[in-house]
């Protein structure tokens, strides 16, 4: 039925506020005085306005107030036009189509778009039809309308892209759409079982019907599933989703530049690495490409990013900056070089301010073994640089000068120590979850080294223990400063106070806790699709803010597998929305649609402007 | 109180004792500049027909014979000469106007009291000249009229008709100038004040009539202080004092071509009237009475 319904129709009685000028007007209709006055033939050459066109001057003033109060009352009350959807209330057609990665099979995407536009075409023509693509979000591409023609030309400029298959926030999207009408929602999809991998259920009103319209699946799909650089390699891994032992070739490329190809066979139902010895440092975007002629294209391809900087930059400072001062350091660290590694460089305290900006800008993790001959300007380099995010490992052992590194200005650490007489200890993690010692299982290996002399640690109240000599004194400690960290060890690493160098566990120490340190300047360069806001569905190495990521298709969506339409089906959760409540919203967003409020407002104020026009004149 | 005290007070009213100081003062000045205004503050140049004694005294080598007093002679043998004080024939006619707009006043005074207070200062003057002074009342036709006269009776009942007048009705000057330039005997000064609220073209016609007949003619035109500068403020209905016709207004939009007509209106009289030879002068009911008067004289002054 037509006719004009307000969402808060309370703020109609606002419009009484519209007798208020009616009354001004009736008790002050003589407000003007009358002056007796002599020189009336000068004021009759001016053009003067007569009474009786002042009156219908006040008549137009007292209609323009009454109309702008009313108006805003109108526009208060949110008024809508019921009649505007009353076309559509016999019901509506929601299209829900997959653009997901795994709809890139060869011809797949094209029965999903011929799919789609049956079920426009054969949607009751009573009912208004919209369409929806989904795969990580849902995204209306065709409103609401009886036009079949604008919904099948929104079908046919369709692409799949790289995303993943979400069921539970299309069906969520599609049923706002609906906006409490009875109607029918259509799913255009292949059914991946992995598309309710999301763990929440779709929610839909009672009174919408969910069909699914299935487009077969490839019966096999080769994917590569992570690509990544280890020491001096590229490695890419590669997922075969098929009955059959699948061979394949996997190129690997930086931009335009082949960097070598690796061929392989991928088991049945398994995964294989495809790893490719690099001939220099890889810095940049780089793919893995694996041709699949009849598994999903979207991905076929894996993009990453390489820091090209050869790893993680440490800097041992030493007292003399001779070699053997690290020598430990060094060849646990060297063990791992180039990307993925490390990178090392040692140099002597007092050289520390003198390095050039653009090698200390490079370095993750500064190790100080040694302090003799760093000067206030090194400390102070080295407090800037932890503040900065830098990672700071400091041997307490007998080059280092506790009182030089906690002294201000320019403090280093916050921590202080004393030599302890020589007694034999071992020491275990405080904290086993801890990053550095996570790898170790509790103390297991560690607790094989033997320190002849240690620093007793003088701990701050904020800072934390996480290893222990076996008397209970701290061996490790860790202090946040600004955004980097400081890890102090209680002896020295160069074989001198314990034998921890000699150790098998030493090496995955060093590793662990070097990556620990510079892990708060690392920064994290891969992402899936959707991951990251604002960018293209699609996968691809993109650059956001000044940093280069890699965004690749979730290797989820790799997995061919298919579910049935009742197993889709009964995944659905009804939604159990009262129906004044459907109503409501469904009365609230058609208001938002047509916006009548506005015209009132806008109505309003052009009625005042009229109203400060036709004032003046009146006086 | 009695009707004597009661007419004095009225009188003092009129010939306020500070105002006729200083026209006095004024006139010793004026005496010797000014001829023929208001019997000129100075003896008239016409000859008397009528003569007053005033004293008898010897008779000195030098006097005209004709002062001799043969009669006393006879009787006494002894000449003496007769002194007279001479009374001229200039008539002084005040011609006041007393139409329903002259009862406007923004303040105490209205421009009918103003005009009344003007018109016996100068009668007063008049009479202390020794020339005739005549009042005439009108607004669309003559309402009263006291022809000339130099008797100090006449003064004081001059006073008590300027002090009785009452409210006329609408302006229309054509009527009453016409019939007065028709009776007016010979030369003389005639002294217009009104509010000059009618149309230009007749008032300066009529006036022109007088001038015509070799009397010499001086406008007060009275302007009461909201009449010059209009300051009301707020949306008002303006009634007309005379038709009582309303007129709605809004001050601040008018204001500007209100003041404008009316000044357009002053520049034409002060133009027109003056290439007639005709006296004008704006004289604003706010302004004290002498100095309205001490205005007039001073430009008069300038002006011979």
């Amino acid at each position: 039925m037509f006719g004009l319904s307000f969402l808060t129709p309370l703020f109609l009685a606002g419009a009484v506020a519209a007798a208020i000028p009616i009354a001004l007007h009736l008790f002050h209709r003589r407000a003007e005085p009358v002056v007796d006055f002599a020189a009336m033939r000068y004021l009759r050459q001016v053009p003067v306005e007569q009474s009786r066109r002042r009156r219908v001057r006040e008549f137009v003033l007292l209609a323009l107030r009454v109309m702008a109060l009313a108006l805003m009352a109108f526009a208060f009350a949110r008024p809508y036009v019921a009649a505007a959807s009353a076309a559509l209330a016999d019901g509506a057609t929601v299209v829900l189509v997959d653009t997901s990665a795994s709809v890139t099979a060869p011809g797949q995407f094209e029965q999903v778009r011929s799919r789609a536009a049956d079920v426009i075409r054969q949607a009751p023509l009573a009912q208004a039809v919209a369409v929806l693509s989904f795969a990580h979000t849902a995204d209306l591409v065709a409103p609401l309308s009886a036009d079949r023609s604008l919904a099948l030309a929104a079908v046919a400029q369709l692409q799949p892209g790289g995303g993943a298959t979400r069921y539970a926030a299309a069906l969520r999207r599609a049923s706002e759409e609906l906006a409490g009408r009875p109607g029918r929602i259509v799913v255009v999809t292949d059914l991946q079982e992995s598309g309710w991998a999301a763990g929440t259920d779709g929610a839909v009103p009672e009174n919408v019907t969910v069909d699914v319209e299935a487009v077969a699946s490839p019966a096999a799909n080769l994917a590569v599933t992570s690509l990544r650089i280890e020491g001096a390699d590229a490695i890419a891994a590669l997922a075969n989703y098929s009955a059959g032992a699948a061979p394949a070739q996997v190129v690997f490329a930086a931009g335009e530049r082949r960097l070598g190809a690796v061929a392989l066979t991928v088991p049945p139902a398994g995964t294989a690495e495809a790893r490719l010895p690099l001939a220099g440092v890889v810095s940049g975007p780089f793919t893995a490409t694996v041709a699949d002629a009849t598994g999903y294209a979207a991905d076929n391809v894996r993009f990453a990013v390489a820091d090209g900087d050869g790893g993680i930059f440490v800097l041992a400072v030493s007292s003399s900056g001779n070699p053997a001062d690290s020598l430990y350091l060094e060849r646990a660290l060297t063990i791992a070089r180039g990307a993925g590694g490390f990178q090392f460089r040692s140099i002597a305290a007092a050289a520390l301010p003198s390095l050039d900006e653009a090698t200390f800008g490079g370095v993750d993790v500064v190790a100080v073994l040694g302090s003799r001959g760093l000067d206030q300007r090194g400390r102070q380099r080295l407090a800037q640089f932890v503040a900065a995010g830098g990672g700071l490992l400091v041997a307490a052992g007998p080059d280092v000068d506790p009182d030089l590194l906690t002294q201000s200005p320019a403090k280093v650490v916050a921590t202080g120590w004393q030599v302890r007489d020589a007694a034999a200890m071992n020491f275990a993690p405080d904290d086993s979850r801890h990053p550095v010692f996570r790898l170790f299982g509790g103390a297991g290996t560690l607790s094989n080294v033997t320190f002849t002399r240690s620093a007793r640690l003088s701990a701050p109240s904020d800072s934390a223990v996480i290893a222990r000599y076996t008397d209970g004194t701290p061996a490790v400690i860790e202090e946040r400063t600004g955004k980097g960290r400081v890890l102090l060890l209680a002896s020295d690493l160069n074989y001198r106070w314990n034998d921890f160098p000699l150790q098998p566990s030493f090496v995955p120490f060093v590793h662990e806790t070097v990556r620990y340190l510079a892990a708060s300047r690392a920064a994290r360069t891969e992402y899936v699709v959707g991951e990251v806001p604002g960018q293209a569905a699609a996968a691809g190495a993109v650059t956001i803010g000044t940093r280069q990521v890699a965004i690749n298709v979730d290797p989820r969506e790799s997995d061919p597998r298919v579910m049935t339409s009742e197993a889709f089906r009964g995944g659905i959760a009804r939604l159990q929305t009262p129906e004044a409540l459907q109503a409501g919203v469904s009365d609230r967003q058609r208001e938002d649609g047509q916006g009548l409020w506005r015209y009132g407002l806008l109505l309003m104020l052009l009625t005042l402007v009229g109203e400060g026009l036709v004032g003046r004149r009146a006086g | 109180m009695n009707v004597g005290e009661r007419r004095g007070a009225s009188e003092l009213r009129f010939l306020d004792p500070a105002i006729l100081s200083r026209l006095g003062t004024l006139e010793l000045k004026a005496r010797t500049v000014v001829e023929g205004f208001l019997s000129g503050l100075h003896r008239s140049p016409f000859k008397g027909f009528s003569v007053e004694f005033a004293e008898y005294r010897q008779y000195l080598p030098g006097d005209p014979l004709t002062t001799l007093d043969w009669k006393v002679y006879a009787r006494s043998d002894r000449l003496y000469v007769k002194k007279f004080e001479e009374e001229t024939n200039v008539e002084c006619h005040l011609l006041l106007d007393v139409s329903a707009s002259m009862a406007y006043g923004s303040g105490e005074v209205t421009k009918l009291r103003y005009g009344s207070m003007l018109a016996a200062a100068l009668a007063f003057l008049m009479q202390r000249q020794r020339d005739a002074v005549g009042l005439t009342t009108f607004d669309d036709r003559i309402v009263s009229m006291m022809p000339p006269s130099a008797r100090p009776s006449h003064l004081h009942a001059l006073l008590v008709a300027l002090d009785t007048v009452a409210v006329g009705s609408r302006t229309d000057v054509t009527t009453p100038l016409q019939l007065l330039a028709e009776g007016l005997g010979k030369r003389g000064v005639v002294v217009f004040i009104s509010d000059l609220l009618d149309e230009p073209e007749r008032v300066i016609d009529g006036l022109r009539h007088f001038r015509f007949r070799g009397s010499d003619v001086i406008v007060f035109h009275l302007l009461d202080p909201a009449e010059r500068t209009f300051p009301f403020d707020r949306a008002s209905r303006f009634r007309d004092m005379e038709s009582g016709d309303e007129l709605m207004a809004v001050p601040s939009v008018v204001r500007a071509r209100y003041l404008d007509s009316l000044n357009a209106t002053l520049d034409r009289y002060r133009r027109e009237l003056g290439s007639s030879g005709i006296d004008y002068a704006v004289v604003d009911t706010s302004t004290p009475l002498d100095f309205a008067l001490m205005s007039y004289l001073s430009t008069r002054g300038r002006g011979r």
